[in-house]
C-alpha cells in the first residue's frame, strides 16, 4: 500500500502535485488507496493497461509532446516523482 | 548416393528446407543437430532442478480460453478433430499452457519448478524463421514474486553465457509483442515498464534477427485464472523461460555451418 501524502512536509514541486493529484483523483477514483510521491507506481496492480493509456495521454497533453514508446519504461515512470523529473510542463 | 544426400545437393541455403506452410524437413546432419540441442536444453533445465513432465501435443479449447489466448492470438490456433465429439481440441501453441491445467486449484507446498517440451503450432505467417510447427523446450517457474523472478534472471544470464560459449551473436532486449490479452498497446507498455518479457534474438538464416529464446514474468496472470495458490492462501506468481529449438538451429546454422554447429553444441558446457 503506498503511503499517504496528506502529512505536513515540504512544499511540492508543481508538476508533483498535478501529477498527484491526477493519479490520485483520475486513475485512482474510487480506489480506497492513494499514492504519494515516491510510491511505487507499478507494484500491486494498481495501473493497468487502461490506466497508463490514460496517464501517457495526460503527460502527452502537458508536456505538448509525444512519448514514444521507446521512452515508456519504469526507470522513467517507477514513481510520480520519476514521471515529473523526466517529464516537465512545457 | 542416398535419396536424402542427393535431396540436400539442389538445396538452398542448407539442408533446412521449410515448406510453403512452415512445415520443416531438415537433413540427418540438421537433424542431429537438432537432437543435440533438445538434448542439451533437457540436460540444463534438470541440472537447474526442474521436474521434467511429458504433455500431449493436442490442448483442450477450455484451456487455452481461460488464458485468454484466444483474445491474445486468435488467428495462431489450429483446431483438430477429437475422438469422442465431446470437446474441442488443438494443436497446442506452446507447453507450458498444460503446466497450469495441471496445477489448477492446487495449493503448492513450496517453490516449484517445472520443464517440458513439446511440438508446438502457430499458424503465423510461414517464412524463413516462423514455422507453423515447431519444438519448444520450457521451463515453468511457480513461487513467490522474488522466487520467479530471480529465476528468470538466472535463466537469463545462464543462457547468454552459453550462447557465447557457442560463439553465437545474441542480443537480450525487452520484447515487445504482448503475451497478455485485451487492450493491446496498454498492455504492451505495461511490459514493457515491469520487464515482463525478454528476448533473445539471433541472426536467422536469412541474416534478419530472429527470437530464440523469451523471458517471461507472469505474475499472477495464470495463477489467478487457474487457482494455484501458495500454503497462505495468496495466489503464485508464475514465469517460463521457452526455448524455441529449430530458431537456435537456423541462427547456428547461419553462424556457422551444420559440422561446426554440432561440434561446439555437444562440446558446451551447461554452466550449472
Amino acid at each position: 500500500m503506498g503511503s499517504n501524502s496528506t502529512g505536513a512536509s515540504a512544499p511540492l514541486n508543481p508538476t508533483v502535485e498535478i501529477l498527484l493529484r491526477f493519479v490520485n483523483e483520475d486513475l485512482l477514483a474510487g480506489s480506497q488507496e492513494k499514492v504519494a510521491p515516491d510510491t511505487a507506481l507499478f507494484d500491486e496492480g494498481r495501473i493497468d493497461s487502461l490506466k497508463i493509456l490514460r496517464l501517457i495521454a495526460f503527460l502527452e497533453v502537458r508536456s505538448g509532446k509525444k512519448i514514444p514508446d521507446e521512452l515508456i519504461v519504469m526507470d522513467r515512470f517507477r514513481t510520480i516523482e520519476t514521471i515529473a523529473k523526466n517529464f516537465p510542463d512545457r | 548416393m542416398s535419396i536424402l544426400n542427393s535431396r540436400a545437393s539442389n538445396l538452398p541455403h542448407h539442408d533446412f528446407p521449410i515448406s510453403d506452410d512452415g512445415l520443416l524437413f531438415p537433413g540427418t546432419a540438421e537433424s542431429r543437430l537438432i537432437h543435440a540441442l533438445h538434448s542439451r536444453f533437457g540436460e540444463m533445465a534438470l541440472a537447474a532442478g526442474a521436474e521434467e513432465l511429458q504433455f500431449p501435443t493436442v490442448i483442450a479449447e477450455e484451456i487455452l480460453d481461460r488464458s485468454e489466448y484466444f483474445r491474445s492470438f486468435p488467428h495462431y490456433a489450429s483446431a483438430v478433430n477429437s475422438p469422442n465429439k465431446t470437446g474441442r481440441y488443438f494443436l497446442s501453441p506452446a507447453v507450458c499452457y498444460h503446466c497450469y491445467q495441471l496445477l489448477m486449484n492446487s495449493v503448492l507446498a513450496g517453490d516449484t519448478v517445472l520443464t517440458c517440451q513439446g511440438r508446438c503450432f502457430r499458424a503465423e505467417s510461414a517464412n524463413d524463421s516462423h514455422l507453423w510447427e515447431f519444438t519448444m523446450r520450457e521451463i515453468v517457474f511457480f513461487g513467490g514474486d522474488s522466487f520467479v523472478r530471480a529465476q528468470c534472471d538466472a535463466w537469463k544470464q545462464k543462457i547468454v553465457g552459453w550462447a557465447a560459449q557457442l560463439g553465437l551473436t545474441v542480443n537480450l532486449a525487452p520484447a515487445t509483442d504482448p503475451f497478455f490479452a485485451g487492450e493491446i498497446r496498454g498492455k504492451k507498455l505495461l511490459q514493457q515498464i515491469k520487464g515482463l518479457k525478454y528476448e533473445l534474438t539471433a541472426p536467422g538464416l536469412s541474416g534478419t534477427d530472429v527470437p530464440v529464446a523469451s523471458f517471461n514474468l507472469h505474475e499472477r496472470f495464470f495463477t489467478s485464472r487457474f487457482e494455484v495458490t501458495l500454503t497462505g492462501g495468496e495466489p503464485a506468481h508464475s514465469g517460463c523461460v521457452a526455448f524455441g529449438i529449430e530458431r537456435w538451429c537456423m541462427a547456428l546454422l547461419a553462424q556457422h555451418g551444420v559440422n561446426q554447429a554440432l561440434r561446439r553444441v555437444e562440446e558446451s558446457d551447461d554452466l550449472r
